[in-house]
């Protein structure tokens, strides 16, 4: 399946955040680790409520998390 | 790999392995559909079920032993977005293929010809299902 039109910076913010591991920003957004991993790699595309509980982890608006790529 | 993934790769396996044996043996003993005693179906198939039943269990605890923690963890957002298109898919193959059972049924004059078409079905629909859960692990879901 083709990856949407959406990057995100969740790895470099959490890197950012002290080497934040996967497993603890899925435990402050309510997701497993493997669903944090898919996201980083453009395996799956998180709802808005999801997507905006990730932005707040790291203390940010949603769009220095998450970028539209397409058109 | 996600540990639901695994639970789905488990599933699908054991669903292959049991009742593809089932029919396989149902193919070499019963060559004209539906003629073996009711008893012999039955021990087939009840050996069948015996055999997933062992994988999945089986596979099941080496995998809560494995994973831990993982294996505890709720299915999030993306594992119920994944479940439901594979249901959802499994759905519409299993529509289909209860269709042709139907169809069939008037030209069919055994009832165990008619109950292993029907078998058959559910097992297609649920290894889709399955499938389409693994192939969403791996490859991507944006639903």
């Amino acid at each position: 399946m083709a990856n949407p039109p959406i990057s995100n910076q969740i790895r470099t913010l959490r890197f950012l955040a002290g080497e934040m591991t996967q497993a603890d920003l899925g435990d402050r957004v309510g997701v497993t680790r493997q669903t944090i991993a898919a996201i980083e790699q453009g395996k799956y595309s998180p709802t808005l409520e999801t997507a905006f509980r990730i932005a707040r982890a790291f203390d940010k608006p949603l769009e220095e998390v998450f970028n539209w790529e397409g058109e | 790999m996600a540990y639901r993934e695994k639970l789905a790769w488990l599933e699908l396996i054991g669903m292959v392995i049991a009742y593809g044996g089932y029919f396989i043996a149902v193919g070499i003993v019963d060559p004209a559909p539906g003629r073996l005693e009711t008893l012999t179906y039955v021990a087939l198939f009840g050996a069948a079920t015996m055999v997933r039943l062992l994988i999945l269990g089986t596979g099941w605890l080496t995998l809560k032993l494995q994973m831990g923690s993982d294996a505890r963890a709720k299915p999030d957002e993306r594992d119920r977005s994944i479940a439901r298109r594979g249901a959802s898919i499994g759905y519409y193959v299993l529509l289909g293929l209860m269709l042709w059972v139907g169809v069939m049924l008037p030209l069919t004059d055994t009832g165990w010809a008619v109950a292993n078409s029907a078998l058959a079905a559910i097992i297609i629909a649920e290894i889709v299902r399955d499938a389409v859960i693994v192939a969403s692990y791996r490859r991507g879901w944006h639903g």
